[in-house]
């Protein structure tokens, strides 16, 4: 009798199940169709319009991986964009999160001036910096001949070597506030005790920072690193606008190859090339989240 | 329901999502069919579109339209350039929008037409309204299926007033004297080219003067597409090679420069010579540009052998959306664009040119360049390419080139992704 009662009492009314249906239906809809789709396509050669495909297997999967100079180009890219994105970006919210850690007038502003890039669309952050990286009247290239160093003068987007690094810049640019605003939640919420106590102990800043800091940030760092290489792989609309559609091969990343599949009636061949992207995002940000424990355990 | 229930629905809800999910392409019916002259000129007609440049000039015209035809009534159906290139197809092929619809030349008309998309225009008598040459780009296996409405010149145009100064009133005919231009320019002091190079849309179009006179055939790019020419070949060499000579003349930097600092150059006279096309002539006059502008194809060959003098392009192919339900109305709208004073109206009003029969321009630089259209003129081969990626890398090679890297490693390396593309 009483298990009976326990049972009635623990019964979910029928309402609570209507509250989260619109975001369910939301998401099977918009995101797993759409998801199982791709994995459908990707083993065939749909055009993208035509009523009728052939199934082709790993086919697909194979042309990517060994038989596509422009799809390795384009990881190649993702990969260099993604590391100098990861590590610039991580790197210098870290310094400017310990920096403005403090609740002061002056830190406060600054905190908010450096969010202030976050807010922009992608699509107004490239033309911004389409015309700082541009040669003739860029602000960079234009600095430099007023200091008498014009041989220093690049064509920065136009330097095929260089190409994806200034693109990086601009990304860090673009999203390392969001990073600091991160950063200084995590900072804020460890202990002063801690601090106080290594002070009384006679610990210097760093190591305070080492021993207490890194250790303690390890939460906000990983959703930094996680959300900083996905943002680097979806660069998609910033590489857009910088670049032109379609962008140039130095500046090239997968999701506009993708794109550029898909434009190309590749619908079968840009489903393939989806996969193996979620595939690269989820197998990096694993990798990266567990360098990342084994560096604030010490054990690398 | 318990939780356990709950999570039961959902599955069965997802299992439902995965079975539609696997219904696959092939579940969407395709258009219906072929028009005819006796369908009736009523109803709203969906005028699908990406140029939103346009949409002023096309409202003005609707609204006259409508006045005439009272019982057809015209909505824009206007989306960006790009996302109408990818998606156009998958959009419009039920008919529910896009009953007129334009389409871009080369691999995306060959896709409306492959699909049956677009309507035969032969019962209309529209066509001879056309002049024959300037819309074959709407033409396939002989059928026309639709009208180019809007011809563009992609050729570097010029400030006839620097070029005057240095003892050419009109642009160089043959390459030698090309260069000689460039260097008399340079030695005013005036970057002879502004090139966008990076801006690959629009740095890409110095290709079509340039390989115009120098392809084995009118058919070029198509053969380079289908293997049976390589970029190795001579006159693909030789080609990188005048683009290695231009290299002389390009701002410093050409390979970073975006497209509206190069037009920027052009119309301050800080450049002679803007590498893009005729489609700039307007935006260069909004910049404040005063100067007489011409036309300036880089003429690859020696005097007097050059069998085209430039290349044009039809920007856009309109045509009749086979599975539309207001064909007769779309018919209409398509006949009132097809009359010479509003064909002209429309092309004063976007500073671009028409291929419509008697049309007359009130705007000058039209007035002016449009003599070049009863000249030898080519069909842009840059869009014989209906692989976009192929199409990049031929491109890309020519940009390399012209920056300094040798012809024939630019050449191997565009080759090598044709040859991939070929074989996938």
């Amino acid at each position: 009798m009483k298990d009976r009662r326990r049972r009635s009492s623990r019964r979910t009314p029928w309402a609570y199940f209507v509250f989260p249906l619109p975001a369910f239906v939301l998401y099977v809809v918009f995101f797993v169709i759409p998801t199982l789709q791709t994995v459908q396509y990707s083993i065939t050669n749909w055009d993208g319009y035509s009523a009728n495909y052939d199934l082709v297997g790993l086919d697909n999967f194979a042309r990517a991986v060994t038989g596509d100079a422009l799809f390795t180009n384009a990881f190649v890219n993702n990969m260099k964009f993604m590391m100098v994105v990861v590590v610039g970006q991580t790197v210098l919210a870290l310094i400017l999160s310990v920096l403005l850690v403090r609740n002061t007038k002056t830190t406060i502003f600054l905190r908010a001036l450096y969010f202030f890039p976050t807010i922009l669309s992608s699509v107004s952050v490239g033309f911004i910096w389409k015309f700082v990286y541009d040669p003739n009247f860029g602000v960079i290239n234009g600095l430099l001949g007023r200091l008498g160093l014009s041989e220093a003068q690049s064509s920065f987007l136009g330097n095929d070597d260089q190409a994806i690094y200034w693109l990086s810049i601009t990304q860090i640019w673009f999203h390392a506030g969001m990073m600091v605003v991160i950063f200084v939640a995590g900072l804020q919420a460890i202990p002063a005790e801690l601090y106080e106590s290594a002070e009384v102990d006679g610990a210097s800043r760093w190591q305070q920072f080492w021993s207490i800091t890194w250790p303690l940030i390890a939460p906000a760092m990983s959703i930094v690193v996680a959300y900083t290489t996905i943002q680097s792989f979806k660069a998609f609309d910033l590489v857009l606008s910088i670049s032109g559609n379609p962008p140039s091969s130095s500046l090239d990343i997968l999701s506009t190859r993708i794109y550029s599949s898909f434009a190309n009636s590749e619908m079968g061949y840009a489903a393939t090339e989806s996969v193996l992207f979620i595939a690269a995002i989820v197998a990096i940000t694993f990798a990266l989240r567990r360098f990342l424990r084994l560096v604030q355990r010490g054990e690398s | 329901m318990d939780r356990r229930g709950f999570l039961g629905v959902a599955g069965a809800f997802g299992a439902a999502g995965l079975m539609s999910a696997c219904a696959g392409p092939g579940s969407t019916s395709s258009g219906a069919g072929g028009f005819t002259t006796d369908d009736v000129a009523t109803g709203e007609v969906s005028f699908a579109h990406w140029r939103g440049e346009d949409r002023k000039i096309f409202k003005e015209l609707i609204a006259d339209f409508t006045k005439v035809e009272s019982e057809i009534s015209v909505a824009q159906d206007i989306s960006p350039s790009d996302d109408y290139e990818a998606q156009a197809l998958r959009r419009m092929r039920n008919g529910s929008v896009g009953d007129v619809a334009p389409a871009f030349r080369g691999a995306q008309f060959e896709s409306f037409v492959e699909s049956g998309f677009f309507v035969d225009l032969e019962p209309t008598d529209l066509t001879s309204r056309y002049k024959a040459e300037l819309i074959t780009a709407g033409s396939a296996d002989g059928v026309q299926y639709g009208y180019p409405y809007q011809i563009v010149f992609n050729d570097p145009i010029a400030n006839l007033d620097i070029l005057e100064k240095a003892g050419y009133p009109e642009p160089a005919g043959d390459w030698d004297s090309y260069l000689d231009m460039l260097d008399k320019i340079q030695s005013q002091g005036v970057t002879p080219i502004a090139m966008p190079g990076a801006d690959a849309g629009n740095a890409g179009q110095l290709i079509n003067p340039m390989i115009m006179n120098l392809g084995p055939t009118e058919d070029m790019c198509a053969k380079i597409e289908s293997g049976e020419y390589k970029l190795t070949d001579d006159w693909f060499l030789e080609m990188l090679r005048k683009y290695g000579e231009l290299g002389d003349y390009v701002q410093p930097n050409a390979s970073g420069t975006a497209a509206e600092p190069a037009q920027q150059m052009f119309a301050t006279g800080e450049a002679a010579i803007l590498a893009t096309g005729s489609y700039h002539m307007a935006s260069v006059r909004s910049l404040g540009a005063e100067f007489p502008i011409d036309i300036a194809p880089p003429i690859t060959s020696d005097p007097g052998q050059a069998v085209y003098l430039a290349a044009y392009n039809a920007t856009f192919i309109l045509g009749i959306n086979s599975a539309s339900e207001v064909q007769g109305a779309g018919i209409a709208w398509l006949e009132y664009l097809s009359r010479p004073e509003v064909a002209g109206a429309y092309a004063d009003g976007t500073a671009q040119f028409s291929p419509v029969k008697g049309v007359e321009y009130e705007n000058p630089d039209l007035d002016r360049v449009s003599s070049w259209l009863e000249k030898d003129i080519l069909l842009a081969p840059r869009y014989q390419f209906t692989d976009l990626d192929m199409r990049a890398a031929v491109e890309d090679s020519c940009l390399q080139a012209l920056t300094g890297t040798e012809p024939e490693k630019a050449a191997e390396d565009a080759q090598h992704i044709v040859d991939q593309r070929i074989d996938s």
